[in-house]
């Protein structure tokens, strides 16, 4: 597939590659088994510029574009996802702040950003049934020097250690969530609350919280009257990110099941030598590939400036049954080894859950890909 | 478009009741299925609403702590033993409750719907107590299954580091040395108990046909409980390693004679598996209840719920009921007498790859709230994985039902042919 990347991009990967080797890697069980914030692994890669990737020279970003950052996500996935989900979630309100801030708001904020100095979070879902539905919705209400927040948001990733929170709520509690906006919140702001930390079944490490607001003050971000489109297009690029994440992780988990499947013995020859287990592999190895490309191809979209959300929503589809279906069967294929937490495989399978999830059960991938054929 | 909650007509089990309380608004989701007149007699029904009122007072309440500590509930084992749980397929001479297979079965699934780890430990101590029941003699049978009557776990001692799917991997030894045996080697993976049949060779020149069972109390010496396992699932059962040190076992202990071990795990395993199809169908069961109790907490109206989600309860429902079937169907035949071999293999199959998709399917509705601790499915799904793997990974039954298959065709050499 090297035809596709530049050099630049190849240099990019292994980069990322090296640095996850060198520096993710060794910590990632214990970060899964102590479940604690890689502060200093975040410092570090802020250090080494994976923090900013598509961001703007300008504000000091790399401004390698969407492809170099999914390629580089890809890889720290394979040796930790749960660093990769921090970055991924961070690089989300990084990619709001960059794509609908004004002048002064990117200033203030991308530096920052960039530089680590302030961790980016997404607060989307809520309770009720969907955004701007049900009794705790976050409601904006216009005041004479901007808006404040009132409401909860739930399951914020990076909840806690965030210094930025892009936040989506209504600005009308009857128009529900038609009336989406964004708005920047400062952590620090008075009447904003993080609840308990949250356990997670993977990707552990990085916090996951509710997060209430109490009359909270908060800027609006982009044109009002865009945030449900605003909100549309800012889970598309976060869905294309996880799917590179899904694909790290299908990736690793191959790689040590066909490595297991070599040296496993039974019925007198390696079970990689068995039919069975070279479908299976075969199986997730083509799937992994498929879904890799259209990680590529969707992230070229973005670069290029073209539509991409039914692509994005279809390489979401298709993420969700690889990382799933692939590492059932590589724990599958390990069998009681696999099973256990003291290997590799459990781990994989619990983290890889994390990169398919839906936002809500109601915004199913299938809804926008049927609506972009018509 | 009305998903009709309200008027299904889904075996339901009173989890959300106890554990939950009702909605806000009032609904009761899952009303209690009056009968299940196409198979289970009234005295069955009572069983299993019995079975169904002791997971929801034991089990459901303290599954997920001891999930999360890895840790196995003891006091569960006396719970179980009133219940009559422990002795279940333990013949009434013995002090057993000896119920039929079929009731067995759905006592596992609604054990399942509670905690597999825990259902583990009851179906895993069936396995281990099958192989005195199916060779050993009296007296055997009344040394072994009166602890067990007494309030003791027994466990089924067969996978070693190498012997795996392939029990030809096996390297325990059993050397006969005037009235006794000495056996040494390791089996891993085991649930633990106080009562054990193990699996030793005792020809080891002659392959499995060396392979004999014995009878073994927990706590002799030389038999050494290493490292209790720490898994992504089941958690809260309790598997360890067992290290056989020159472990002293008198003769009278061997069950059936010197060769018949392989013979004598092969149809313990036949009758364990049907047992993992049903507490599988308990654990894809409670995924569907709680994809269900999300959607009444969290949609008022339920005519928002759109056909995309109405079809993927309506898989999962078709899925578990087409599971529970095929499992009853093996274990109907167990209680006819008849060959189960490959109706085990494919109860087996059915049951826990349903439980893997209906979980995953759960997983994937409830999003973030699914994948979190404040909601057991994501605790089903760890749960689910196990049930494809052990008792015989689901490739071993294909290549036990493909056996059969082409042994149909060519009865004189495929059979062996097409293990592996």
């Amino acid at each position: 597939m090297s035809y596709l990347l530049t050099e630049e991009q190849q240099l990019i990967r292994m980069n990322a590659r090296d640095f996850a080797k060198e520096h993710l890697e060794p910590r990632a069980v214990h970060l899964d088994k102590s479940d604690e914030f890689p502060a200093t692994t975040i410092k570090l890669m802020a250090e080494h510029d994976l923090l900013s990737w598509f961001l703007p020279e300008a504000f000091g970003g790399a401004e390698v574009g969407y492809l170099s950052y999914v390629l580089g996500i890809e890889e720290l996935s394979k040796a930790s996802a749960a660093v990769a989900s921090i970055i991924v979630n961070h690089m989300s309100a990084a990619y709001a702040v960059n794509r609908w801030g004004s002048a002064q708001q990117k200033q203030r904020h991308l530096p920052a950003l960039i530089k680590g100095e302030t961790l980016g979070a997404l607060a989307l879902t809520e309770s009720g049934p969907s955004v701007g539905e049900g009794p705790n919705a976050v409601i904006a209400t216009k005041q004479a020097d901007g808006f404040v927040l009132t409401g909860n948001k739930s399951f914020v990733a990076n909840a806690g250690r965030a210094g930025l929170y892009v936040v989506f709520a209504c600005t009308d509690p009857l128009a529900g969530g038609k009336s989406l906006a964004a708005f920047l919140v400062d952590a620090k702001a008075e009447g904003l609350e993080i609840g308990l930390k949250k356990r997670m079944m993977g990707l552990r490490g990085r916090p996951i919280a509710d997060v209430t607001f109490r009359n909270v003050a908060a800027e609006l971000l982009g044109p009002a009257e865009s945030g449900v489109a605003m909100c549309s297009e800012l889970l598309s690029v976060l869905a294309i990110a996880e799917a590179a994440q899904t694909v790290g992780i299908t990736a690793a988990a191959l790689e040590h099941a066909g490595k297991y499947a070599q040296q496993r013995v039974q019925f007198g020859r390696p079970i990689g030598a068995f039919e069975a287990i070279q479908t299976m592999l075969a199986e997730i190895a083509t799937n992994c590939h498929v879904a890799r490309h259209a990680v590529y191809h969707a992230a070229t979209l973005i670069e290029q400036g073209e539509p991409f959300s039914a692509e994005a929503a279809m390489v979401k589809l298709f993420s969700q049954r690889l990382g799933m279906h692939s590492l059932l069967d590589t724990v599958q294929i390990e069998g009681g080894y696999g099973y256990s937490e003291e290997m590799l495989m459990a781990k994989l399978f619990r983290d890889v859950s994390g990169t398919t999830i839906a936002e809500s059960p109601m915004e199913f991938p299938e809804k926008l890909i049927a609506a972009s054929i018509a | 478009m009305n998903i009709c909650l309200t008027n299904s007509q889904f075996l339901c089990s009173c989890i959300w009741e106890t554990a939950s309380g009702r909605s806000s608004n009032g609904r009761t989701c899952r009303p209690q299925r009056k009968a299940d007149p196409m198979l289970l007699t009234s005295e069955q029904q009572e069983i299993q609403r019995s079975a169904r009122n002791f997971t929801n007072t034991h089990i459901v309440p303290i599954a997920a702590e001891y999930d999360l500590k890895g840790e196995f509930p003891e006091f569960i084992v006396e719970e179980a033993r009133k219940a009559g749980y422990l002795a279940m397929g333990i013949p009434k001479q013995f002090g057993g409750q000896d119920l039929s297979s079929v009731t067995q079965g759905v006592i596992l699934e609604e054990l399942g719907i509670g905690c597999a780890g825990i259902a583990t430990a009851i179906s895993v101590n069936g396995l281990g107590y099958y192989a005195p029941l199916i060779a050993g003699t009296d007296e055997q049978k009344k040394f072994y299954f009166t602890p067990i009557v007494e309030g003791g776990l027994s466990s089924f001692a067969l996978t070693e580091p190498s012997a795996g799917s392939d029990v030809r991997g096996a390297k325990t030894t059993a050397k006969k040395v005037g009235d006794e045996y000495i056996l040494n080697g390791s089996k891993c993976f085991i649930t633990n108990g106080a009562f054990a049949t193990i699996f030793a060779l005792t020809d080891p020149s002659k392959g499995l046909k060396g392979l004999s069972a014995f009878i073994v109390e927990g706590g002799s010496p030389g038999l050494v409980v290493s490292k209790h396992e720490n898994k992504l699932g089941i958690r809260c059962s309790n598997t360890v390693e067992l290290v056989l040190q020159d472990l002293h076992v008198p003769a009278s202990h061997l069950l059936g004679k010197e060769g018949d071990g392989m013979k004598i795990a092969m149809q313990s395993l036949d009758m364990a598996r049907p047992m993992v199809g049903a507490q599988s169908v308990g654990i894809a069961q409670r995924a569907l209840d709680e994809c269900l109790k999300y959607f009444r907490d969290k949609y008022p109206d339920l005519r928002k719920i759109g056909q995309a989600i109405q079809f993927k309860l309506a898989d999962m429902r078709i899925q578990i009921e087409t599971a529970r079937q095929i499992v009853r169907h093996a274990l109907a035949v167990k209680d006819a007498g008849l060959p189960i071999t490959v109706d085990s293999a494919i109860a087996k199959t059915v049951g826990s790859d349903t439980a893997m998709r209906v979980t995953t399917d759960a997983l994937a509705l409830l999003g973030a709230y699914g994948y979190s601790s404040d909601c057991v499915v994501e605790k089903l799904v760890r749960d689910a994985k196990i049930q494809q793997l052990y008792e015989g990974t689901n490739q071993v039954q294909r290549i036990v039902i493909a056996a059969q298959l082409l042994a149909s065709l060519q009865p004189q050499t495929a059979a062996t042919k097409a293990g592996g």
